[in-house]
């Protein structure tokens, strides 16, 4: 039976009561991200009276002194502060459970716990698994929720998962990781995340493209000169961070998932509907048509590989990537990768994507630019200083979310001159209140079954294809393309720019 | 103290300062030339109207809160019908720091009308309206002849107060007329907004299977609302009913509901001069019990399910109490407001009915 109350009073499917269990409880993903995004749920009234949290990792806790960890991170982080009624009533349900994750008996006291309180309310519930641990456990995890028979929902209830990235490390590992969930849980049940489609502007690009008549008829290849996406970002390897990174580098830490799950919204065909698979059928033929550079040549030709070398953020020296500390100083990992992109459908015949991901560059931002084709400036070409540019759209995600549109307008005056305006819209500016983490919307759409914004199996399998052959050519190919080099502080290598050069286009200033 | 047309000065801390009416445009754009740092800020038009004395400088107060959050064209009109015709404005910027970096504004040109208005009110707005924005307009207090239908036409939001009309029947039937060269207006009503996170509560503990199994059989509605607020609980009422599908089939009992099933639901309102607009929303089937409920002055709504030996309880925001607050959540939240539209019918037939 639906809840006739929720009808045209919110416009999402319901949440659910349910159980949400975290593996990796004790880990800085879980005390700064998914209990402020839950509690932050619980101040906005959003989450489900009668959810249980129950913390699973490895160290042995007391509930309280679990509770008293998550407190302390809570008033730190949390978005709407740390209200003592709510978060007295909300810690309430967190209880913590000891266990190896690679111990079947652990497994069998938590199958136990969930039961006693199905039992409380009459023998339902439901079940939102959060693997939250280090990628070496999902495997484990998977298969011990398995043993335990936790993945089966009991009858009229759900079970789901919820799997934190890295998905895999490459396709094969992607491949196996997608079969070990397959044979625990239902495709339908399992959500693949990637918070950045949790961001405001992520979920605006589809409203921007489909739900404005001007855009989409310009979006395609006659129209569009090129598109870029960016992500930077000013912080190097502070915190131990290299030695997580010495593994990933910027290619698979960024652009599999984040950068290509952007890239997939920009250049998707309308979907039939907005249903998770509606949408999701639309993005992965994007990540489908994707020219692969599946030679060392090709690779050569359309990616650059950099690491920053020592030089200065904000006015302050900062090591190269090879000093940082955890980083082996003969380290073959990238710190950088500018990638050139071809999709091979009518509407981006001809149009090249660039994308870029760096650590150690000026300032922290990600966005899109579209820059769309001249004018036929016959009118103008005479004009002293002809015509300055043409007209950018930006998608600006993080930080100051927005939008602008460059245009060119005349100078006032006498004589005819041409010069570049923006027309520029700030979500902070527009829209006062602030947005939502995104680990907040995507746990609520977890919680209430709505998939849209997870990545799918064939998503990321197709992700990994692309990405295999580059991370191929660097690693084991015989004359592997070599590194770049650049100057922390600056905007990357040089061989970046020629990469857009050859198509007569350069990176936009940030 | 309230101020009149004659104790407002020309330069006026809440209002800003005093212009000539055909300078206004050519004013504001001073005003912004004074200083670059500033971005203007405006996604609609928001005309405040009011015929009380001194909501000229209250209406100031709570735009500068509003504009926090809603960056608009503020034109607050304050009439004064029975002094000599005059009119005098006013012009300012509400300005705010957003995250802590860049100074936002927002325009504010206040109007004080005195005398036979009807005309001259009508072309006072719609001159200064920022042409491609849309037009809220904030109807304080009982409804006048000024609500024509030519006003009407122009708006897109029509933002009232029912509670604080003496015959809400009467004021209802007069929008519907003033309405209907406008089928696309929305109407927000505070009343209605002021049940809002009563019924988010609702509609989330009926989220729950427990909740839902006990629905077929719910047999009592119990409402306890404040006196000045029976227009809310019989809102929240209509709301429970239609969107149940129980229908009303004893006209001499108007608060007796029938399921689809034959079961009738016995709805009891409590008006407590304690209580704050609502103050409880139970309803209970021979095995459970669902509820929200607010203890005034509270920061939090309470929801509770009962259902046998399981019970659970959370704790969520309560519903917004000032006028600010109230039209901030009706801005935040847009939309057709499309269920009020659906309940009005039920409403506008409970508004007859005894209650206590």
């Amino acid at each position: 039976m639906s809840n006739p109350f929720r009808e045209d009073l919110v416009s999402r499917l319901p949440a659910e009561p349910c159980s949400i269990i975290i593996f990796g409880a004790t880990g800085d993903l879980t005390h700064r991200k998914l209990i402020p995004a839950l509690y932050n749920l619980a101040v906005d009234g959003e989450l489900p009276t009668g959810v249980k949290i129950i913390g699973f990792a490895r160290r042995k806790k007391s509930d309280l002194e679990f509770r008293e960890g998550l407190e302390i991170l809570n008033r730190k982080v949390s978005r709407s502060g740390h209200l003592e009624k709510i978060w007295t009533n909300f810690i309430e349900s967190v209880t913590y459970h000891t266990s190896e994750f690679t111990d079947p008996a652990g497994f069998k006291s938590l199958a136990e716990k969930l039961d006693v309180i199905d039992a409380e309310r009459g023998g339902k519930g439901n079940r939102l698994f959060y693997i939250a641990s280090a990628p070496e456990f999902f495997d484990e995890i998977l298969i011990q929720l398995k043993t335990a028979n936790l993945n089966e929902a009991k009858p009229g209830c759900w079970a789901r998962v919820i799997v934190e990235k890295p998905f895999g490390t490459d396709l094969a590992s992607a491949k196996h990781l997608n079969q070990v969930v397959r044979e625990t849980f239902h495709e339908k049940d399992t959500y693949r995340i990637d918070h950045y489609l949790g961001k405001e502007t992520a979920q605006n690009l589809m409203v921007l493209r489909f739900a404005n008549s001007i855009f989409e008829p310009l979006w395609n290849s006659k129209y569009i000169s090129h598109i870029q996406i960016t992500c930077a970002e000013n912080l190097g390897m502070e915190g131990g961070r290299g030695g997580y990174y010495e593994t990933a580098g910027a290619l698979r830490d960024m652009v599999q998932n984040h950068l290509l799950q952007l890239l997939s919204l920009v250049a998707m065909e309308p979907p039939t509907d907005l249903s998770a698979d509606g949408v999701r059928d639309e993005k992965v033929k994007v990540i489908r048509s994707l020219r692969q550079w599946d030679t060392p040549e090709k690779v050569s030709a359309n990616v650059v590989r950099a690491q920053y070398i020592a030089g200065h953020i904000d006015g302050n020296p900062v090591p190269g990537y090879r000093e940082e500390d955890r980083v082996s100083p003969e380290s073959k990992t990238e710190a950088y990768v500018a990638v050139r992109l071809l999709i091979d459908t009518w509407r981006w015949s001809g149009v090249p994507f660039y994308i870029r991901m760096g650590k150690r560059l000026p300032k922290k931002s990600t966005e899109i630019s579209v820059h769309f084709k001249d004018a036929p400036c016959v009118l103008f070409n005479a004009l002293a200083g002809g015509v300055p540019g043409g007209n950018v759209l930006v998608i600006r995600i993080q930080p100051d979310e927005g939008i602008s549109l460059r245009m060119v307008s005349k100078i006032p005056g006498t004589s005819l001159r041409l010069e570049l305006v923006k027309m520029d819209f700030h979500y902070a500016t527009s829209f006062g209140k602030g947005s939502p983490e995104a680990y907040e919307r995507l746990l609520l759409d977890a919680i209430a079954g709505d998939a849209t914004l997870f990545a799918r199996r064939d998503e990321v399998e197709e992700a990994w294809r692309f990405i295999d052959h580059i991370e191929h050519a660097w690693h084991q190919s015989d004359e592997p393309p070599p590194m770049a080099e650049f100057v922390a502080g600056s905007w990357g290598p040089r061989e970046a720019d020629q990469l857009l050069h050859q198509d007569g286009n350069q990176w936009r200033r940030l | 103290m309230h101020h009149t047309l004659e104790t407002i000065p020309a330069v006026c801390p809440e209002l800003g300062i005093e212009v000539a009416v055909a300078a206004i445009d050519l004013e504001l754009r001073k005003l912004w030339e004074q200083d670059e740092a500033r971005t203007n800020a405006s996604l609609m038009n928001l005309v405040v109207f009011s015929e009380k004395s001194g909501a000229l400088i209250e209406n100031s107060s709570i735009i500068r809160e509003l504009t926090r959050e809603h960056a608009c064209r503020a034109i607050l009109v304050e009439i004064d019908h029975l002094a000599p015709p005059n009119l005098r404005a006013w012009i300012t910027a509400h300005c705010h720091l957003a995250e802590g970096r860049k100074s936002i504004c927002c325009e504010q040109i206040s109007f004080y009308l005195t005398g036979r208005v009807t005309g001259r009110f009508r072309n006072t707005v719609f001159a200064h309206l920022n042409s491609d924005l849309p037009l809220v307009f904030w109807w304080q207090g009982e409804l006048s002849d000024i609500l024509t239908e030519r006003l009407v036409s122009v708006m897109d939001r029509l933002i009232i107060d029912s509670s604080a009309w003496a015959d809400p029947a009467a004021a209802f039937t007069r929008i519907e007329e003033a309405s209907q060269a406008n089928p696309e207006l929305i109407i927000q009503d505070h009343a209605w907004t002021r049940s809002l996170q009563f019924r988010v509560g609702i509609a989330n503990l009926f989220d729950d299977a427990a909740a839902r199994k006990a629905l077929p059989n719910i047999h009592n509605i119990e409402i306890s609302h404040h006196p000045a607020h029976r227009n809310t609980a019989l809102q929240m009422l209509a709301w429970l009913t239609i969107q149940a599908g129980w229908k009303n089939t004893d006209p001499s009992d108007p608060l007796v509901f029938t399921h689809s099933s034959g079961n009738s639901v016995k709805a009891v309102l409590h008006a407590d001069p304690q209580s704050a607009p609502l103050s409880a929303v139970i309803l209970r089937s021979h095995d459970a019990t669902v509820q929200v409920t607010y203890q005034n002055g509270a920061s939090y709504l309470q929801r509770q399910i009962e259902s046998g030996p399981y019970k659970a309880t959370s704790l969520s925001p309560s519903d917004p109490g000032t006028p600010a607050e109230l039209v901030a959540l009706q801005l935040a939240r847009g939309g057709r407001n499309s269920l009020y539209q659906k309940i009005l019918p039920r409403f506008r037939a409970l508004l007859h009915c005894h209650t206590e």
